[in-house]
């Protein structure tokens, strides 16, 4: 209708500007209208005596508005637009040929996504474009045309895909690219600078998503989290996320190589989303564990490959250095020591002031250690990976030895860990020490005493609840009940608020209400953890011999501060769960962990098969020590990663790690279509996102694209039938009424 | 057991530490300290006999607690309780006190469930140390009660190395310690009882959890350190052996 009465569609006017070609002089267009205006005025003059003034003006506007429309086609509109010049363009069709473009019900995704982009430019009415066909899986190729092979690209990178595509068309005109896809990506989604990146080429791109948002017949494991480090003997937490798309449950399994660890059962709630769970597993023996994670299927569930994920784990097989300063004998003192006496894995070196004049040593390593006290270098404290103070005045330190203890934390990325105390925390004055900022709680002044020999019963915090230093069975009910079933602790000390970064894991339950009892904080590269009671012993004497919560806390807690605290040297590996590139990161640091940045690396890669190569490890520029690499792997299996710090051609340290890398696994999950990348993609670009099936309008849109060679098309619309009906109805209008009044 | 509640119960009328501290679990009162001294009240076997009206788990008390805590006080870091405590075996508060004394145990009788309680005790983490008993009749006494509490665990002489007699004092020079007759008689003996031993009962760890002070009186050391004609030098190496109990107690 609207093109039958002015021509051209809606869109072509929303494009278009409007230009005037008449080429009258403007003094003649101006005589008319004031030559009109005259008339009409002196028409009407003439009648002012047999017409009323509403009656001359009605007839007036009619014939000033007919007179006004007829100048108006005089000056002959037109439409212009920027039209692509046909046989001097192209447009590049890229289908994703990855292999999730495999799946499908009734066809598949790559079957649909061809179909469609044969639309563009097979059908009738398409433009005379050359087109350049692209398949788009890890990187990108250009074919002569598409084939409807199975598709079996191994991943999916749609940043790296889509900029070589450009790239390539950089000098010459592309108008457009339409790209089919399920928007998977295994790079990682596209974020807000990538996509930016690829609109400033100013070339739209047109998505056609295919696939489906939501697989209610398909689980898919879709990350497992563990610590890429723990200690022998250790129950290490991995959080497990699990998409769905229905209420279900299912079971997770974890098998260490051929043996089942573990059989969790998760109740999956939402409708449609990612439920997380954490699974607790038990890692006895020292070196690298293969971990598999496996959720059972689900009925009508036909593709298993993304059920599972493997990761490696590596149990380090040394000891662990703690230091503990203590101002007083006590039994927390004791109880402690003999908690972790028979962990293999720590060491706990006490510093032990007996007497006003005296210290006690015990747990070194060599008459030496500690014979001066508290140590006064990085060299001497930076050994420990886990710092202890307890009831010790803060002026028992120098300010020297307190910065000291601050850079354990900070730069050294040690733990420390505070018990109260008669003279500790507020007591002694740690509130008003360097180490005030590293503590995760504002400590009151020396001048309250904070600390009372009251029994109160510790309660678990959610985050406390959630905490694997804290728990003693891996049922969250059980965990729950035990906690409230443990004896007081014999004593508390009030903090003060805690810091917003801090999370208060424990609570004492005093008359007084709930305080803070543990409390934890990031600081630097390490941690502080503040327990407000010296009365844990209690649990040990008031509980049964073979009760070992007493043993297990003090374990879980010091091998949780030991294990966060990082080594000189450090390698780590990553990306390799689901295929692509691995990234590679080294970090040398010296004894006193100040950064080694004199040095080269040089890192070698050693699959199980016995393939080696050697990869370049160039120097961070952001951060001394670091070096940094990537390795594309060419095959499946556990990769073994040396890193040799050399000086002068001489090696100075090694740092060593290993990686089991999946190829190809990555397509098989995240096989729900990602309809929000395509739909960002297409909007930031200038483009538009289409359903399959749907692509009225793609065939205009490639005409009129703003990108590549265009040309100037003029087309008139002063002779739209709209126009002549204007004119018509005007004239009738005037026509009508001076018959009706009679008067005029 | 009626004899201990009586003497317990008769305790604060003579207005002395400890016997008043039996509490009310129901009351929150703080702790007086981290250390507080425990002296165990036994029941005495059929040879035991009262003297002055008290039982032999009283003797020297209250001047020996008295006196000491006020050594460990003064002489290390230990935040001591002014006043001491007076736990039966069974009593359940037996476990907010990993530090016992016995006294005068060549008296003592444990029944079966006494022993099982100090044997869960000692195992826990508890240490006991005994004192003041002389010859070979109040040790078969002393270990016909002790071998209920371990019938397994053999009863050893302690080490010259071991950290009991090194922790805070090197007690490397031992000599008995006598009670106040030898002010006397000028005998350091009693009951035959002529050579000293320090010996004791370990967990399987090696920790000493019960030290075992044979022919010696330690506690009259301490109960008399007032005392003009009672020799200093034995009040100081009674009052180190007893600090090196303690520390050693509190830090194995």
């Amino acid at each position: 209708m609207f093109e039958a009465l002015f021509k051209y569609t809606p869109a072509d006017y929303a494009r278009s500007e409007l230009v005037y070609t008449g080429d009258w002089p403007a003094w003649l267009i101006v005589g008319l209208a004031l030559g009109a205006f005259f008339l009409v005025g002196l028409f009407l003059f003439q009648r002012r005596r047999s017409a009323s003034w509403v009656q001359l003006l009605s007839v007036g506007l009619l014939q000033l508005s007919m007179l006004a429309t007829l100048i108006w086609v005089l000056l002959q509109p037109t439409l212009t637009t920027e039209r692509l010049r046909e046989g001097e363009n192209a447009i590049a069709l890229v289908v994703d040929n990855s292999a999730s473009m495999s799946y499908g019900v009734e066809e598949s995704r790559f079957a649909t996504a061809l179909r469609n982009l044969a639309t563009v430019t097979d059908a009738d009415g398409a433009p005379r474009f050359s087109v350049r066909h692209y398949e788009l899986g890890p990187s990108v190729r250009a074919v002569p045309s598409f084939t409807e092979s199975l598709p079996d690209g191994d991943g999916t990178d749609l940043y790296g895909g889509l900029l070589s595509v450009l790239e390539e068309a950089r000098f010459s005109p592309l108008a457009a690219i339409v790209l089919a896809s399920d928007g998977a990506d295994t790079r990682g989604r596209l974020d807000a600078g990538q996509v930016a990146e690829i609109a400033n080429f100013g070339v739209p791109i047109h998505a056609i998503g295919v696939g489906r948002d939501t697989i209610p017949e398909d689980l898919e494991l879709q990350e497992v989290t563990v610590p890429d480090k723990a200690l022998p003997g250790s129950t290490v937490s991995a959080r497990v996320a699990i998409r769905h798309d229905a209420p279900l449950e299912t079971r997770i399994k974890v098998y260490d190589g051929e043996d089942l660890l573990q059989i969790v059962p998760v109740a999956l709630v939402a409708e449609s989303g990612v439920t997380t769970a954490w699974v607790e597993v038990e890692l006895s023996d020292a070196g690298p564990h293969q971990l598999r994670f496996s959720l059972d299927a689900i009925d009508g569930e036909t593709e298993l490959r993304n059920n599972s994920r493997s990761t490696l784990v590596n149990v380090a097989s040394e000891r662990y250095r703690i230091l503990y300063f203590e101002g007083e004998p006590r039994w927390e003192y004791k109880f402690m020591r003999r908690a972790v006496a028979d962990d293999e894995d720590l060491v706990i070196a006490t510093l032990l002031r007996v007497s006003p004049n005296k210290f006690y040593r015990q747990g070194i390593d060599n008459p030496e250690e500690l014979e001066g006290g508290f140590p006064t270098t990085a060299d001497e404290l930076f050994r420990y990976d886990a710092l202890i103070i307890g009831s010790v005045e803060a002026a028992s330190l120098t300010p020297a030895q307190q910065q000291l203890i601050r850079d354990f934390v900070s730069e050294r990325g040690g733990s420390l860990l505070m018990i109260a105390g008669p003279n500790g925390l507020g007591n002694g004055g740690w509130g008003q020490s360097a180490l005030a900022d590293v503590l995760p709680v504002l400590l009151p002044p020396t001048t309250t005493d904070s600390f009372h020999r009251l029994k109160v019963p510790a309660r678990l915090t959610p985050q406390g609840q959630a905490s694997q230093v804290l728990r003693f069975a891996a049922d969250n009910t059980a965990n729950r009940d035990a906690w409230l079933e443990l004896p007081e602790v014999a004593d508390y000390q009030v903090l003060g608020n805690v810091k917003p970064a801090a999370i208060t894991l424990l609570n004492a339950d005093t008359q007084d209400g709930l305080l803070p009892l543990m409390v934890l904080q990031p600081y630097g590269r390490g941690h502080a953890y503040v327990l407000a009671t010296g009365g844990t012993w209690r649990w040990q004497m008031s509980m049964p011999l073979e009760d070992l919560k007493h043993e297990i806390f003090w374990r879980q807690l010091l091998r949780a501060m030991v294990a966060s605290a990082p080594e000189t040297v450090s390698l780590a590996a990553a990306g390799g769960q689901e295929g692509g590139s691995i990234a590679l990161r080294a970090e040398f640091r010296d004894d006193a962990f100040a950064p080694m940045d004199d040095i080269g690396v040089r890192l070698v890669a050693s699959h199980e098969s016995g393939e080696a190569l050697t990869i370049a490890m160039l120097p961070d520029t952001a951060e001394a020590g670091v070096f940094a690499g990537e390795l594309l792997p060419p095959g499946s299996g556990t990769w073994y990663f040396e890193a040799v710090a050399e000086r002068n051609g001489e090696p100075v340290a090694v740092a060593r790690t290993s990686l089991l890398h999946e190829s190809g696994a990555a397509e098989h999950f995240k096989i729900r279509r990602d309809t929000g990348t395509l739909e960002r993609l297409a909007a930031a670009t200038g483009g538009r996102y289409f359903e399959p099936g749907t692509l009225d309008g793609v065939h205009d849109l490639l005409r009129y694209s703003s990108s590549g060679i265009t040309e100037t098309e003029y087309r008139p619309i002063w002779n739209a039938p709209a126009v002549f009906l204007l004119l018509l109805f005007l004239k009738a209008g005037e026509w009508l009424l001076r018959r009706r009044w009679s008067t005029i | 057991m009626v004899l201990i509640a009586v003497a317990i119960a008769c305790g604060p009328a003579d207005g002395q530490e400890g016997s008043g501290e039996r509490s009310d679990p129901r009351l929150k009162r703080e702790s007086p300290g981290e250390f507080q001294f425990v002296r165990l009240a036994y029941s005495s076997n059929s040879y035991s006999r009262q003297w002055r009206g008290r039982q032999p788990w009283q003797t020297d008390w209250p001047d020996a607690e008295h006196h000491f805590v006020r050594g460990i006080d003064r002489l290390t870091r230990v935040a001591t309780a002014e006043k001491g405590r007076i736990l039966t075996p069974l009593d359940e508060e037996i476990y907010d006190y990993p530090w016992l004394y016995a006294v005068e145990v060549g008296n003592w009788y444990l029944n079966d469930d006494e022993a099982a309680r100090l044997r869960d005790y000692l195992l826990r983490g508890g240490f006991l140390m005994v004192d003041d008993f002389h010859g070979s009749w109040e040790w078969s006494a002393f270990m016909s009660s002790m071998e209920k509490v371990f019938p397994d665990r053999p009863v050893v002489d302690i080490p010259a190395d071991d950290a009991a007699f090194h922790v805070i004092y090197d007690l490397d020079h031992r000599i008995q310690i006598p009670s106040r007759m030898f002010i006397y008689s000028g005998v350091t003996y009693e009951k035959g009882g002529v050579t000293p031993h320090w010996r004791g009962i370990y967990d399987d760890d090696g920790r000493l959890m019960v030290s075992i002070n044979f022919n010696m009186d330690i506690g009259d050391a301490w109960e008399h350190a007032d005392w003009p004609d009672y020799p200093e030098n034995m009040t100081a190496l009674a009052y180190r052996f007893g600090i090196n109990y303690l520390i050693y107690a509190m830090t194995h």
